[in-house]
């Protein structure tokens, strides 16, 4: 305003005076008004449930019966004794920590090797990114078939080239890896486009100083390329974290948590406690219990990948 | 101005969106009102409307339930019956949560009987005692299939069918390798010794074919408990204790750690058994006996016409160890506690359960019908191969433990069966876990009244 002050002549004063005014205010209004529905819906869908969610953690509460009795803390104390849910905690980390590093590697290497513009690097590019559409019912249930054991696809290749043949899924020590691979099948596609955006970000002089500077492909990647591409890795490092913790739809569909339990996930487990065992309050406390964990993962992430380039 | 104009058109859709939100908002006090809110709707037309909500099954089960209601309404011209036919597998979530969240639960629905304690313990659905007592014929009905539908010794659901499972081998296999067949007689069966005999000479894993499965492999839901608490029974040992107080003595006994020995030897010492399997198995010749419900009969006449009965498979009696024993139980008819219309919710029931209802039933369907005098009018139930099954639901069938904490029985079943078939968990170990947590789950209830 103090701007559009200096500029107006002096004979507008006034009214432009005015105008600016009631400019701002009507700006700010319907700054507001695009804010209001998703801060309603937020509110009615997110915040509201969760403070539900926060206070059934404390009770003793029967899905089905509306008796509900106060606790304490006991929900809690009793989960840390639960050696199911420390499973399930365990079940979820590994996932996590297999994916998040290995997903990452393998998204940033294909988002380099499509990163120039042609006509088969689109292609690819494409073909790359279906997994990430197709869903992941169909997925799950077309990965069951290629695991099986006496006539899926993976077996029938390990057969033919005489190597040991495994029965992926249906082997509580291997399960879990049978789930890790389906799922960085299904979502590495996604991070090569996040990483190709991020690619595409860095100035091209960069690159074309270091070669002046006689730096090689791979000094240029790690002086370069890796550092500002800090931020990226950071978003893409945070989002699979989180994701990778919350696992649930395609264990749920491609082993149902099985064999004997061996895939078992937190959020499998709270499904399973809140609607099959009934027990909300204990359920909610579980959930809980994952959210301040996930918080705090991601609160140490970005402490970590805090960017002090720019460019 | 223009900014102006956007943001009324926005607080409009607000408000609209609003309003559109405020009933279901303050539903909670909506309970007392409902009474009258819907004795209004029906004063003009005087018709009662009644929400049913049932699992879907196969086509023939789902065209039966259509034509039961249109028969129901004709009869009933002041009730206007409908009819949810919800998911499989989505079932018990969406009615748990409708009868949880409050609004509007189903007047009537279907109820797998041995969830039926707890839905009875919570206080979701009504007693319905004194009409099945009055008006249920309950004399036509099998003991062991009306003391399912019993939570402290008072009706609570009305059954439709019922359900048994019996062993089913692949005579070819049996030709192949010189196994006489075993008896039709369904007083008759095998031991499991000259059942696993039998599947140790079937068994050839080097061409993909494998003696038995014991009990529809490893599933989901409440198909474990049902296909393989039956082996726990053959062998003499039972679930919990008869009160239903604690399954310390009884899941662990020395009789139970036998019949789980028994089958994680099937898998891991004679080897006779295998963790995974390709589809339909038992139709394609890869397994030579399997423990299949009564509704495979249906399914293979329907979708392997070429899989004859008689020709390329046979049906014997369940294994016994040391006596016979068979699963029951079913999807059946119970009406909701907070239903405005119980008089009218009966009155479906009864006319789904009665004589006719049930015979149009089964003769659609192909089950087991749940009463005496209908039975009696199949004479295919009472010959080769359904007579199996109907004897064995009336004279050796035995219910699941009828307990609030059921739930947690069958999953703790589930996964100790998982334990000790897959992952090679000493029995005595698994058995006392699994106690331990059943025994948890019963403590944590008496503990709440």
């Amino acid at each position: 305003m103090e701007l559009k002050k200096s500029i107006t002549p002096k004979k507008n004063l006034s009214i432009s005076n005015k105008f600016s005014m009631s400019y701002g205010k009507s700006e700010k209004l319907a700054g507001i008004a695009f804010v209001l529905p998703i801060a309603v819906l937020l509110i009615i869908f997110m915040f509201y449930p969760m403070i539900q969610a926060f206070i059934i953690s404390f009770q003793d509460f029967n899905l089905i019966s509306q008796k509900k009795t106060f606790i304490g803390f006991d929900n809690y104390i009793n989960l840390f004794k639960d050696k199911e849910f420390i499973a399930s905690l365990k079940h979820s980390f590994y996932f996590a920590m297999v994916v998040v590093p290995v997903q990452g590697i393998i998204s940033l290497g294909l988002a380099l090797l499509l990163q120039k513009k042609s006509r088969i690097n689109s292609f690819f590019r494409t073909i790359y990114f279906i997994p990430v559409v197709i869903s992941t019912a169909v997925a799950a249930t077309v990965f069951e078939l290629i695991y099986s054991k006496d006539f899926g696809l993976l077996n029938a290749i390990l057969e033919a080239l005489h190597l040991p043949t495994v029965n992926f899924l249906s082997n509580p020590d291997t399960a879990m890896n049978g789930v890790i691979i389906l799922g960085i099948w299904k979502a590495a596609g996604f991070f090569m486009i996040i990483f190709l955006a991020g690619l595409n970000n860095i100035p091209a002089d960069l690159y074309e100083a270091a070669h002046v500077d006689g730096a090689g492909k791979i000094r240029q990647f790690f002086s370069i390329t890796l550092p500002l591409l800090k931020r990226t890795i950071a978003f893409v490092a945070i989002i699979t974290t989180i994701d990778a913790i919350k696992l649930s739809a395609l264990v749920y569909v491609l082993t149902g948590g099985g064999p004997s339990g061996s895939t078992e996930t937190t959020v499998v487990y709270i499904f399973r406690t809140a609607f099959e065992q009934m027990s909300m309050g204990y359920a909610s406390a579980a959930a809980f219990i994952l959210f301040a964990i996930v918080l705090i993962i991601s609160l140490i992430q970005m402490k970590l990948f805090k960017s002090d380039v720019e460019y | 101005m223009k900014a102006k104009r956007t943001f009324l058109i926005i607080i409009l859709f607000l408000v609209a969106g609003m309003a559109g939100c405020s009933p279901s908002m303050n539903q909670n006090d909506n309970h007392s009102s409902k009474g009258i809110k819907s004795e209004e709707e029906n004063q003009s037309p005087e018709v009662v409307k009644l929400t049913f909500w049932r699992n879907a099954g196969n086509s023939a089960e789902n065209r039966v339930y259509e034509q039961l209601i249109a028969g129901f309404q004709k009869e009933n011209p002041t009730i206007k019956v409908e009819m949810a036919a919800i998911p499989f597998r989505e079932y018990e979530l969406k009615l748990r949560t409708e009868l949880a969240a409050g609004d509007n639960p189903p007047d009537v629905m279907t109820i797998d009987s041995p969830n039926l304690a707890a839905y009875a313990n919570a206080g979701v659905i009504r007693s319905i005692d004194a009409y099945m007592k009055i008006q249920g014929g309950i004399d036509d009905i099998p003991e062991t299939v009306l003391s399912g539908m019993k939570y402290n010794n008072e009706i609570y659901l009305a059954p439709i069918s019922e359900s048994s499972t019996a062993m089913f081998y692949n005579k070819n296999l049996f030709k192949e390798k010189g196994i006489p067949f075993p008896s039709e007689d369904p007083d008759n069966p095998w031991t499991w010794e000259q059942v696993l005999e039998a599947a140790q000479k079937l068994n050839d894993p080097a061409n993909g074919i494998y003696g038995i499965d014991p009990g529809k492999g490893f599933g989901e839901g409440e198909g474990p408990a049902y296909f393989k608490m039956p082996l726990l029974w053959q062998f003499g040992a039972e679930i919990l204790s008869p009160d239903g107080t604690t399954a310390d003595g009884y899941l662990n006994s020395p009789k139970a750690l036998e019949a789980l020995q028994f089958y994680q030897d099937l898998y891991h010492k004679y080897k006779v058994a295998a963790v995974e399997l390709p589809p339909d198995p038992f139709v394609s010749g890869k397994l030579g006996i399997s423990i299949e419900g009564s509704w495979a009969l249906g399914h293979y006449t329907n979708n392997f016409p070429n899989f004859k009965l008689g020709e390329d498979y046979g049906i014997a009696p369940l294994p016994k160890n040391e006596q016979q024993a068979a699963p029951n139980g079913g999807w059946a008819l119970g009406i909701s506690a907070k239903t405005v219309h119980p008089e009218e919710a009966w009155q479906f029931i009864k006319y789904l359960i009665s004589y006719e209802g049930i015979k149009k039933y089964v003769s659609a369907t192909g089950d087991l019908p749940a009463r005496y005098s209908v039975a009696e009018d199949f004479p295919e139930l009472n010959e080769y191969p359904k007579n199996i099954f109907l004897v064995q639901s009336q004279k050796y069938s035995i219910n699941r433990p009828a307990t609030p904490v059921y739930t947690v029985v069958s999953t703790t079943i589930r996964e100790l069966f998982e334990e000790v078939g897959i992952a090679k968990v000493d029995v005595k170990v698994a058995a006392d876990r699994a106690v331990r947590k059943i025994d948890q789950a019963i403590q944590q209830m008496e503990e709440k009244q």
